[in-house]
């Protein structure tokens, strides 16, 4: 038995204040745009103002010759730079989709960046970008994915059918059988809006060449600093240990920032070419028009019961916006939301066909649950063939919910389930709400003309995903002369918390107080390589390395110590900052005498043990996956004269294993939540049928405020997943399991009207054509 | 399109500028003062992140052009703190309750609540969601915001009584 | 999103003011608070060589009693009216109104003569002076002058001032006994310009009847507008014979064009706003019945 394994876990599981927070309160936070570098120069980008146009020329004169302009380039200027471009993430040899840094020959959404201007500060750079003249010969757009493939134009005249990819599962004409013989079945095509992570800090970078040591220096907004160095060297035929990326705080990502982009492409390019480092960042305008777009799809989805409600069989076809310009390639994540259909259910037979669509309009880009829309689907479905079958809802999925003894299980796509609890969530956040009570009140609510509703989503989640960015993680541990600890991980603190979380897992691996651990990310310099945050994978990746590499210097530590105090080794506990016996008083050193020891005074050191107390390790993840569950309930209250949605409880019952801390677990799960929520009733990155952006500023992208929100609750469900310390991903799941909640409860609210929705956002108009509409057929009832 | 000169105190400090006028009083103290706490979120005046006190009253700077300042008292989110790191009241209700995760919107938060509090010591729930709403945040969905500001009010009120 | 260059000029009174106006042109904007120009300067959907500021017009703030009206200086901030306890007590509706316009950060910095002169047709300042019957006070070049609320608001944006002159206060009537005020509104979040929005003023008879009332709608057209034909149908009758949903068809039935855009439709806009009509008359009713 090693050391490592043995220190009782102080910290773990408790609420530390966070590390972060003294810097972040006060002001002194280091976000890319408060780099300041000697003779830093600003870009800023030409955008084109058409969805889709033949660029026929370009003049820069007039621009160039503004006061403070030092260059303006264009796609000659920078796309032949580039020498390698694709991302660690995704792989080298995967077939594609087109990604030029300025747009080359044809503009393909509008925000499509054209030109960059660099000059001695932003808002001369904002002056000369206007004088840039550029003369578009407008081309048709393709702006309706959904109608993208029958459309006589192309996105890119590579990809017929504008259609990026597909990935399928057994042709559903095989499943016709069991769907035609089914006592029920229920079918809807329901269509989500395109939305977006939409991060309070926009992107940005600032990155220096020194031209005469061949060494590049990059400070980024983003989710993974060795991302963008790997990409960096590539793009630019850098060796990698020559490009250096640093940051400190990033405010917030949420998968928009995971890989670098068009504008950070160009932004590296660009540096080489001028005298001074060179700082972008973008605008808000900038981030809505072209930072990029999730969510935008729609699926014909269906399901097939028994007459007692139990599901046959599922099946969806699905398909989704990309955009003209997706990061990363779209179609490697494609075939999830099919794979992720079934969700914990019962589901003894189910197929999937998916395909991923090129339009005019911006890319699509990671966001937070990037699959989501399997439980939008599914769980939007459930409701509606519940209400339609004469079932509650409720009853229909306690009927089909996985139960602990059938795990593990593979789902008839062949998703491995196994530690999850989707019955327990469910049952834990009924019994939070007082399921029965609600109804009742809604009885007496509705005899009343008021409408209350309430709508559940129960979901399974593969996080902690192994993909070659995300397979391994480490962790270096300096224990300094004083006993001090710094603790190096790739991390970086982006609102994940991630430096607290190394800081509480540090000091408990290693028996020291928390006072005495410090933690260093965020430099591609200093710390080991990592992926970065994506895939609700910090925390127990993070995790796994920490142990890996405290186990090696416990082991040391108690050798060392044995030695000293004239015990064995077996007899050495580490706690508090000391390595003692238990039984013996005196026999005690503190972590500084031992590290004295290990660098000062090798000759003191036991046989065969290194000098030094610090150390490396490497965490390679054990599973695959780590599943992670929840159900999310809420409940709502609509005025169906305004179509207005106040939302009363939100109450999410999770298992997502121990908690590191359940602070920032419950913290990421409002965050994710109140995204959610935001996606269903007031987010639209909305185009018109020109395909032309209509909200390109906070006026009009609709982000909640503190007014919108419900308080929301929070229930626990501890099953330990196969990693380490049993920790499972926690960060996306809220943005998964609340917008089918919100339809959910709205569609409940509404049901008396006999009300459908299969169509997001839902607005205070749809909602009120909904009820219209019913009152128009006469269906009203109850 | 000459040049104008401002002169204000920040944070207690006199400082004098000659500044063109269109730049915002948000790029003033980021740029000429160095004091970058004060952030830029959407430049439109929504998102509430580079809010600081004008003569004690909560404002956009990303609203205002330096100029409009000048003779003015300015507090930002570096003047909020004591000189020697203490944090403020607000600030430590933030860190006990989970009221940030990224921080990026937080200085606009600690600004604004600061001067909400003091003019609403004793706030109701409804009043303390309405005084947050001018200030977004993408992480925390509010929850620790809320319990952070909730909680700063009855310290605060405890205060007075005790 | 960085605003062009201007010359900023900062004049010391409004004639001064107004000369600069004069000697600028077209070329020439006032600002005041800033809360909406500014937006429209970052984003350069406005550009203007010259800003004329304000700030420095201390003669254009304050809040007073003056006849049967409380002169509110254009230069006072939304702030200051939320805190007058005259605007609470004397002007009622102007004080309700209030609490609904942006966030208290943007209130802090805008005016009510920003928020009238750049008539938005969605704001409530501009409806409310309208509703109230309101007196513009203005100055240019060639005086001073008393512009009715009625009439002043020309179109999108556009008002009755010329391009020298400058909106210097706004008189508002005072309450007077058996009267109500209302306002409502509906907007997709909190401190939104509305979708649609009503400000009523409603005042009875010794017998309980409708002496007069005013219907000021917002969101609803490229102005904000009056009612006229429903405060005409309303106009004598007793205070309660027509049911609010009535009162609020009829006041949605008058607009023209009304806008549609990404948060409603025109049609929706008029069926909320017919729902903001009925619950802003049922309240202003009670108020002036209870009175």
């Amino acid at each position: 038995m090693s050391a490592a394994e043995t220190a009782p876990a102080r910290y773990a599981g408790t609420r530390v204040p966070r590390v972060e927070d003294p810097r972040l309160l006060t002001g002194h936070g280091t976000y890319v745009d408060d780099v300041v570098r000697p003779g830093m120069l600003h870009a800023h980008f030409v955008r084109s103002p058409l969805a889709r146009a033949r660029i026929e020329g370009i003049d820069v004169t007039e621009a160039l010759a503004v006061e403070g302009v030092h260059a303006v380039f264009t796609a000659e200027d920078l796309n032949p730079g580039v020498r390698e471009q694709w991302y660690t993430l995704v792989g080298r040899d995967v077939p594609d989709t087109p990604r030029p840094p300025l747009a080359e020959g044809e503009v393909r959404f509008v925000g499509d960046p054209v030109a960059l201007v660099v000059a001695a500060d932003r808002y001369i750079a904002e002056d000369a970008a206007e004088l840039v003249v550029v003369d578009y010969e407008p081309l048709p757009p393709v702006v309706d994915y959904a109608t993208a493939r029958e459309a006589a134009e192309l996105v890119h005249a590579e990809y017929p059918r504008n259609v990026a990819g597909e990935m399928a599962g057994l042709p559903v004409e095989e499943l016709a059988p069991v769907f035609d013989e089914a006592a029920f079945t229920v079918r809807e095509t329901i269509h989500q809006q395109a939305y977006a992570a939409v991060p309070i800090e926009t992107r940005g970078l600032v990155a220096e060449w020194s031209a005469s040591t061949g060494e590049m220096t990059i400070w980024a907004a983003t989710q993974s600093p060795h991302e963008v160095r790997l990409f960096c060297a590539r793009l630019l035929g850098l060796d990698e240990h020559r490009v250096r990326v640093v940051m400190r705080d990033t405010g917030g990502g949420f998968g928009q920032k995971v890989m670098p982009q068009r504008e950070d492409m160009c932004v590296m390019l660009a540096s080489r070419k001028v005298r001074g480092p060179l700082k972008w960042i973008e605008d808000r305008r900038e981030n809505l028009l072209s930072a990029g777009q999730a969510r935008h799809e729609h699926a014909d989805a269906r399901m097939a019961f028994d007459a007692d409600g139990s599901i046959l069989a599922a099946a969806i076809d699905y398909v989704q916006d990309v955009g003209a310009y997706p990061i990363p390639w779209p179609v490697q994540t494609l075939p999830v939301v099919g794979l992720l259909f079934p969700g914990p259910y019962r589901v003894p037979q189910g197929t999937f066909a998916t395909t991923a669509v090129f339009s005019n309009t911006v890319g699509r880009t990671a966001y937070r649950g990037p699959w989501q829309f399997e439980s939008v689907a599914r769980e939007v479905l459930l409701d509606i063939a519940a209400r339609d079958m004469g079932m509650d809802p409720v009853e229909l999925r306690r009927r089909n919910l996985l139960r602990r003894d059938e795990l593990p299980l593979v789902n008839p796509c062949g998703m491995p389930y196994s530690d999850i609890t989707p019955l327990e969530t469910f049952e834990q956040a009924l019994e939070m709400l007082d399921y029965g009570a609600f109804r009742r009140e809604q009885e007496r609510a509705r005899a009343e003309g008021r409408f209350l509703g309430v709508g559940t989503c129960t979901y399974v989640e593969p996080t902690t995903g192994v993909m070659p960015l995300y397979a391994t993680e480490g962790a270096t541990i300096r224990i300094e002369p004083s006993g001090k600890v710094n603790v190096y991980v790739a991390g970086g603190s982006s609102g994940n918390s991630i430096e607290t979380t190394v800081v509480q897992l540090t000091a408990d691996a290693l028996g020291v107080n928390i006072e005495d651990v410090n933690t260093i990310q965020g430099d591609t310099a200093i710390t080991p390589f990592g992926g970065g945050t994506g895939g609700s994978r910090s925390g127990s990746m993070t995790a796994g390395a920490i142990a890996e590499t405290a186990s090696v210097l416990r082991e040391r530590i108690t050798a060392i110590a044995a030695h000293r105090l004239g015990v064995s080794a077996e007899d050495v506990e580490l706690a508090d900052g000391q390595a003692r016996v238990p039984d013996k008083p005196e026999a005690v050193l503190s972590l500084a005498e031992v590290a004295a020891t290990a660098y000062f005074q090798p000759e003191n050191l036991p046989p065969g043990v290194q000098p030094g107390l610090e150390a490396s390790g490497r965490y390679r993840a054990r599973a695959p996956m780590i599943w992670a569950n929840a159900t999310h309930l809420c409940t709502c209250e609509v005025d169906v004269t305004t179509g207005e949605v106040k939302l009363l409880r939100h109450i999410v019952s999770e298992d997502c294993g121990p908690m590191i801390n359940p602070s920032v677990v419950e913290g990421q799960i409002a965050g994710g939540t109140v995204q959610g929520i935001g996606g269903v009733l007031y987010e639209h990155l909305a185009y018109d049928e020109e395909g032309n952006p209509i909200a390109t500023t906070f006026m009009d992208y609709l982000l909640p405020t503190s007014t919108e929100v419900p308080v929301i609750e929070y229930g626990h469900v501890e099953t330990p997943g196969p990693g380490p310390g049993g920790y499972k991903g926690v960060g996306e799941g809220g943005a998964i399991g609340a917008p089918p909640a919100v339809v959910n409860a709205v569609a409940d609210a509404l049901a008396p009207f006999g009300a459908k929705i299969t169509r997001l956002p839902v607005t205070p108009e749809s909602i009120v054509t909904l009820v219209r509409r019913a009152r128009t057929r006469g269906t009203v009832t109850g | 399109m000459p040049d104008v000169e401002v002169r204000m105190r920040v944070n207690g400090m006199a400082r004098r500028a000659t500044v063109p006028p269109r730049l915002t009083l948000a790029d003033y103290l980021r740029e000429h003062c160095g004091l970058t706490g004060t952030h830029l979120g959407c430049e439109h005046g929504v998102c509430g992140s580079c809010t600081v006190l004008l003569d004690g009253e909560a404002v956009r700077s990303c609203l205002m052009f330096a100029v409009q300042a000048d003779g003015a008292e300015i507090t930002t989110v570096e003047g909020i703190a004591s000189p020697d790191g203490g944090l403020s009241p607000v600030q430590s209700a933030f860190r006990d309750h989970h009221g940030l995760q990224c921080g990026f919107c937080t200085p606009g938060l600690i600004v604004s609540v600061t001067a909400f509090l003091r003019d609403h010591p004793d706030p109701t729930d409804e009043q303390i969601r309405d005084g947050l709403s001018g200030n977004l945040c993408r992480c925390t969905g509010y929850q620790g915001i809320l319990k952070a500001v909730r909680a700063a009010a009855d310290g605060a009120a405890a205060e007075e009584t005790g | 999103m960085k605003p062009a260059p201007f010359t900023y000029h900062a004049p010391e009174d409004a004639v001064e003011a107004v000369g600069l106006l004069a000697a600028l042109g077209e070329e020439a904007k006032v600002i005041a608070g800033g809360q909406s120009l500014v937006p429209m300067l970052a984003l350069r959907l406005a550009v203007f060589d010259h800003l004329v500021d304000l700030r420095r017009l201390t003669e254009l703030r304050g809040v007073e009693r003056r006849g049967t009206g409380l002169w509110i200086g254009a230069a006072t901030t939304q702030a200051e009216v939320q805190r007058s306890a005259e605007v609470v007590r004397n002007v009622p509706l102007l004080a309700r109104a209030t609490p609904l316009i942006g966030h208290f950060q943007i209130r802090n910095r805008g005016t009510v003569g920003g928020s009238i002169a750049h008539a938005d047709a969605a704001a409530e300042y501009p409806a409310v002076a309208l509703a109230l019957d309101a007196e513009l006070e203005t100055v240019s070049p060639r005086g001073w002058r008393t512009l009715p609320a009625a009439g002043f608001f020309t179109g999108m944006w556009s008002t009755a001032l010329a391009p020298d002159e400058l909106l210097t206060g706004i008189t508002f009537p005072v309450r007077r006994p058996r009267s109500g005020f209302a306002v409502e509104e509906f907007a997709r979040r909190s401190g939104d310009f509305a979708i649609a929005g009503a400000a009523v003023s409603v005042e009875l008879d010794a017998g309980g009847r409708i002496h007069r009332c005013a219907i000021g709608l917002f969101g609803l057209g490229p102005t904000p507008l009056r009612a006229s034909s429903a405060e005409k149908a309303l106009a004598g009758r007793g205070a309660d014979e027509l049911p609010p949903g009535e009162v609020g068809r009829i006041a949605l039935s008058e607009p023209e064009s009304v806008p549609s855009d990404l948060h409603a439709s025109a049609d929706y806009r008029r069926h909320v706003g017919a729902v903001m009509v009925a619950r802003a008359w049922q309240r202003a009713v009670k108020e002036a019945n209870d009175a």
